[in-house]
């Protein structure tokens, strides 16, 4: 191991343990599951805390500014000074939760959160990089559309974090000789975000929903016909896009027309993951609490899976797939800072939504969700506005039953919070947690991306706009 | 004069020290990927690389890096396009796709990439 890994492990473990130590302080948290401390906490925020100042926004801002800017204008400090840059921006918020507001359970909410995001995202990172498929196939359009519709299904079964780092190999190297940006762009868009909006595997917000006590197949039932119009227009974008690439290899190539599936004992990983995904005391009673440390029995499997597969992984395969820590280092790192210095801005929209929650419309909710998603997490994004919608009706999202009785009466906002929440992560390199390391895994190969701004303006506003404001006056217009 | 084609037929090794590549034949570059940072400019203003040709060998310097060996993984190659001194650059049947992996004591292997590895050109 070399001296600049030993020490960002140390870097990053000095910080954990920073934030692990918080949990003592916050021992007046009496509920013994993780997942329940995690929502009461959220719900309560606003409510048992002094609010956090405007001002420490600002952190949040920086870092969102520096993620962008950073690879365009300062690259080389950026590369070498991330991690640095995001545990501090971390730091300055946390310190001013402990300080100034004698917040310790936002904090502590925030980790639990972040524990479980990084564990699932790992989990599947490693486990998918010890599969190898290879579509030896001449890419068409046609054949490029149902490839990523393909896609699109599979991320509502292996999430589409599982789904991504399975497919954007196979999808690269199936378009080798055609290959543009835009491909990759348009496999973010529908296998990385849209395509998993049908159930709570999918997105993460959606299995937040799932624990609060929205029902399983909730989601299928009642979003499936947003789902596929969207899904539709997305792929007919992309279907233009790609007719009009006549781009082909500069040598003859020959294709044998088959696929080839390496690294079977990995889908058992896969399997794992997905199955511990409910092994949590909330979802299964007798699964016990591991409070007060933040994290649980689903976490230490999906850990354990990182090991075990990344250990018994077939090396030639891992060879084969170039496979490195480095995209999940980045994510790691980046999204530390994201989530501790965006919990003012949390608490402050939560407060906002809650306040003003009677005058808003289906379509607010979908917007203010939406584009709150695309820069936030979506998790608690999607939390806050359901928490603010349920108010409307005086219902409390902390209550299980409540929820159940909320998509009972009136579950048009709880749509439009789910598909916002889901489709907007889309459209920005930061709205879901797979879009930097497909993103990442592509500029391995040779693949130039574009740039935090690029990526907006050039395809998520040109593309993904027009057909989310269609969505909008379709399914949400003058509702609610 | 060594060439590509000899040096992956004789498995010959490359060596690095630091951020200093030496790879045992004389080339043109097209093309570096180190880490996600793809190279292209190869212009003696590049903030990237500084190439070097010698007869018998050449250097490549990243200059964003202090030691390759800990920018590239074990299992993560430096990828090359590069075309023999003395070939048709405008040929792409002459266009060597390579991966360079770091071993230990300062040695490289050379390898054509095969087709599991992911490398656009």
């Amino acid at each position: 191991m070399t001296i600049k890994k030993t020490k960002d492990i140390f870097l990053f473990s000095l910080f954990l343990m920073f934030f692990l130590n918080l949990k003592a302080v916050a021992a007046q948290i009496v509920n013994h599951s993780a997942a329940d401390t995690a929502m009461k906490i959220m719900n309560s925020e606003t409510a048992a805390h002094v609010l956090p100042s405007a001002y420490m926004v600002i952190p949040f801002i920086l870092l969102l500014l520096m993620i962008a800017t950073g690879p365009l204008f300062y690259k080389h400090f950026w590369e070498n000074h991330y991690p640095k840059v995001s545990l501090l921006l971390s730091v300055v918020v946390i310190l001013y939760y402990i300080i100034f507001l004698n917040n310790t359970k936002s904090l502590l909410h925030t980790l639990t959160e972040y524990i479980s995001f990084i564990a699932l995202l790992s989990s599947l990172f490693v486990a998918s990089g010890g599969i190898l498929i290879k579509v030896d196939k001449k890419s068409t359009p046609l054949v490029n559309v149902i490839f990523l519709l393909f896609g699109a299904v599979i991320s509502n079964i292996v999430g589409t974090t599982g789904a991504s780092m399975l497919l954007i190999r196979p999808f690269i190297k199936m378009n080798k000789n055609r290959i543009r940006p835009y491909h990759i762009i348009f496999f973010i868009f529908i296998v990385s975000n849209i395509g998993g909006a049908l159930t709570p595997i999918g997105d993460p917000p959606l299995f937040l929903g799932f624990l609060s006590g929205v029902p399983f197949f909730w989601v299928i039932d009642n979003v499936w016909y947003i789902w596929i119009p969207t899904l539709v227009l997305v792929l007919l974008a992309f279907y233009l896009f790609d007719l009009n690439n006549k781009k082909d290899s500069p040598t003859k190539v020959e294709y044998s027309g088959k696929i080839h599936f390496k690294g079977y004992k990995n889908l058992i990983y896969l399997l794992i993951i997905v199955i511990a995904v409910f092994i949590d005391p909330v979802v299964i009673p007798w699964v016990p609490s591991l409070y007060p440390l933040p994290f649980g029995i689903r976490e230490i499997i999906m850990f354990a899976v990182v090991i075990v597969s990344y250990k018994t992984a077939d090396k030639e395969i891992l060879k084969d797939n170039e496979f490195d820590f480095e995209p999940i280092k980045e994510v790691a790192y980046l999204f530390i800072g994201i989530f501790a210095t965006m919990i003012p801005a949390l608490q402050l929209i939560a407060y906002e939504a809650k306040e003003f929650g009677d005058k808003l419309s289906a379509g607010v909710f979908y917007w203010a969700t939406g584009i709150l998603s695309a820069i936030l997490d979506n998790t608690p994004t999607y939390m806050n506005f359901l928490s603010a919608a349920m108010g409307k009706y005086g219902l409390d999202v902390t209550v299980k039953s409540n929820v159940q009785n909320f998509v009972l009466v009136d579950d048009i906002y709880l749509k439009a919070i789910s598909v916002a929440a889901v489709f907007f992560g889309s459209l920005t390199y930061i709205g879901n947690g797979p879009n930097f390391m497909v993103k990442s895994i592509s500029e391995r190969a040779g693949i130039e991306m574009p740039s935090f701004f690029t990526y907006i303006v050039k395809y998520s506003v040109i593309i993904l706009l027009p057909i989310f404001t269609i969505i909008w006056l379709l399914f949400f217009y003058g509702k609610g | 004069m060594m060439t590509i084609e000899n040096t992956i037929k004789n498995k010959l090794k490359g060596l690095y020290y630091g951020n200093r590549m030496i790879l045992p034949f004389n080339c043109h570059l097209l093309k570096v990927i180190i880490e996600d940072d793809i190279i292209m400019d190869f212009s003696p203003s590049s903030k990237s690389i500084y190439v070097h040709e010698e007869e018998n060998f050449t250097e490549i310097y990243f200059k964003l890096f202090k030691n390759i060996k800990d920018a590239v993984s074990k299992y993560e190659s430096i990828k090359l396009i590069a075309v023999e001194k003395d070939k048709d650059i405008f040929n792409f049947d002459n266009h060597y796709k390579l991966a360079v992996h770091i071993e230990d004591e300062h040695k490289l292997t050379i390898d054509k990439t095969d087709e599991d590895i992911l490398f656009i050109e």
